[in-house]
């Protein structure tokens, strides 16, 4: 049971960072790899408007998120609009390239050490059945479930949620109905990012927050993603815990060193057998 | 009320269009017709700016739009119902009318829902359906309904016999026709020339992206040259005996 619960904590992260992938899988056709480092913008940004400025937490949050919505916005405007020839391999390049200049700054402006930050709520341990789980692994589990249900009332409620879900669905036709389509392509990267930056803050108190942190957190919500199936709002947050758990058993039966790889065999496992993903299905069509 | 001057169009080196001026008035249902590849779409899709103009300008209702961005020919008055439809397959029947008004305030939207359902009851019926699962009809209804959201003056319609059954297609141009009669200025673009002719009061025939002819609908129909080109084998017997 305890390695279901720890399963379902890191589970949750890479769920929010699956969700990320797939906003920009929506609206761009691409696999942005620059998704990881967002997480750690948003550790970094919560480090040093909380752990060092000390702002009260609600405002640190909201600085460390809006800062990270704001870099998506900046990094669509700079990286992807300035791209001449947009296919996917250029832009899935110019995202990497993205990812490791970021990464890069942040090591000049934060340093290489990892950094602490103390934790936002009280700490105290739950007893459940078959284990505990930490007052801190509920938050990061409320949290993500919380904003993947926000997320999808704002996709189904709100008339831009909508008119992202219709330039999802044919940009061409959104742009007749009078969309900016390239103002929802700058704001689902916004918005991505701002997904990113809320799981970078939620763990930073668990895991510490280091410049290289969006490598893995990035691929892992990439696995989580493709296992899910790409495109599908709800299958990458069903990904992410699975994933998650799946990687909190293994575990136990190998290695704690291979952990990591898990996450690797699933992508390929997933790419080979069904490549839809779990969840995943083909869209339904009538021509 | 929407006038195109000598308009250029090239895709990659290729010539779409050359020199196309086309002019509808205030109250005109206008047809324009040609072969597959005549350049139909891409006339519309300028228009709209969906394609980039090389040369020429579009000037509608006294305003010069040939440089306004989509979203903000829409907001001006224009709608286009585009080819093959295009309805957001995986919104609601609803969802897609409500898009269609994107640019205007909510009361509004709510006003023209009731009034497009009221026009078209099958999207009523089916409101809360997925778009892709309509049929073809449906869809096409659909297409007609999101643009009219936008309370246009000027409805721009390419192909909307395009994949339907006969019986379908006369359905569809009956509710042209009582858009048109309520006072909404058409513009259409059609490979079913005797479809289209029929409806309009005048029409352009564009062949290899330039306007070959043009003139009342009646005469083009009439016209031996449209005849043998655009409206089928019967016709051709005729002419070739």
């Amino acid at each position: 049971m305890q390695f279901l619960y720890s399963g379902l904590t890191s589970g949750s992260v890479y769920g929010l960072v699956a969700l990320g992938f797939n906003i920009i899988y929506n609206t761009t056709g691409i696999i942005n790899f620059a998704q990881g480092e967002f997480v750690m913008i948003g550790g970094m940004l919560i480090y040093t408007l909380f752990a060092v400025m000390g702002l009260p937490f609600p405002i640190a949050f909201i600085g460390a998120v809006g800062g990270a919505f704001v870099m998506g916005i900046l990094f669509e405007k700079v990286f992807i609009r300035l791209t001449k020839i947009k296919n996917e391999l250029n832009l899935i390049t110019v995202t990497i390239a993205a990812s490791i200049i970021i990464r890069d700054l942040a090591m000049h402006f934060w340093g290489r050490d990892s950094l602490p930050v103390k934790e936002f709520i009280p700490v105290f341990n739950i007893q459940l059945p078959g284990g505990v789980m930490s007052s801190q692994s509920i938050l990061v589990i409320a949290v993500s479930l919380f904003v993947a249900f926000g997320l999808n009332m704002f996709l189904k409620k709100s008339k831009y949620g909508k008119a992202m879900r219709a330039s999802f669905d044919d940009p061409i036709a959104a742009e007749t109905c009078g969309i900016n389509v390239s103002n929802i392509r700058v704001m689902s990267f916004g918005v991505a990012a701002l997904l990113g930056a809320v799981a970078g803050v939620i763990i930073a108190p668990i895991m510490f927050v280091t410049y290289d942190d969006g490598i893995m957190t990035g691929l892992k919500g990439f696995a989580a993603a493709i296992l899910g199936g790409m495109g599908n709002f709800g299958a990458a947050i069903a990904g992410g815990l699975l994933l998650g758990i799946l990687e909190s058993f293994s575990a136990s039966i190998i290695p704690s060193g291979l952990k990591d790889a898990v996450a690797f065999i699933v992508i390929l496992i997933i790419l080979f057998v069904k490549p839809d993903g779990l969840f995943g299905k083909k869209k339904v069509h009538r021509v | 009320m929407l006038e195109v001057k000598s308009l250029h169009v090239s895709y990659g080196g290729v010539q779409a269009l050359t020199n196309v001026s086309v002019h509808v008035s205030k109250g005109e249902f206008v047809s324009l017709i040609g072969s597959n590849g005549a350049g139909k779409t891409t006339l519309l899709n300028s228009i709209m700016n969906i394609v980039g103009k090389q040369k020429g300008t579009a000037i509608f209702d006294g305003k010069d739009v040939t440089k306004f961005g989509t979203s903000q020919i829409v907001t001006s008055g224009m709608a286009l119902v585009p080819e093959g439809r295009r309805v957001f397959s995986n919104m609601s029947v609803l969802e897609n009318l409500e898009m269609g008004g994107f640019k205007r305030p909510a009361a509004e939207v709510k006003n023209k829902l009731e009034e497009i359902v009221k026009m078209f009851p099958v999207l009523g019926e089916r409101g809360y359906q997925m778009a892709g699962m309509l049929s073809g009809g449906e869809q096409q209804m659909l297409a007609i309904g999101r643009a009219l959201m936008s309370n246009p003056r000027i409805l721009l319609m390419d192909e909307p016999s395009m994949g339907l059954a006969p019986l379908v297609i006369k359905e569809v141009y009956e509710k042209l026709k009582v858009l048109a009669e309520s006072g909404l200025t058409i513009l259409l673009v059609e490979q079913n020339a005797s479809m289209a002719l029929k409806y309009a009061q005048r029409g352009y025939v564009l062949e290899n992206g330039r306007i070959i002819m043009q003139g009342k609908a009646s005469e083009l129909l009439g016209d031996n040259e449209v005849k043998r080109a655009y409206l089928g084998k019967e016709y051709k017997e005729k002419w070739e005996r």
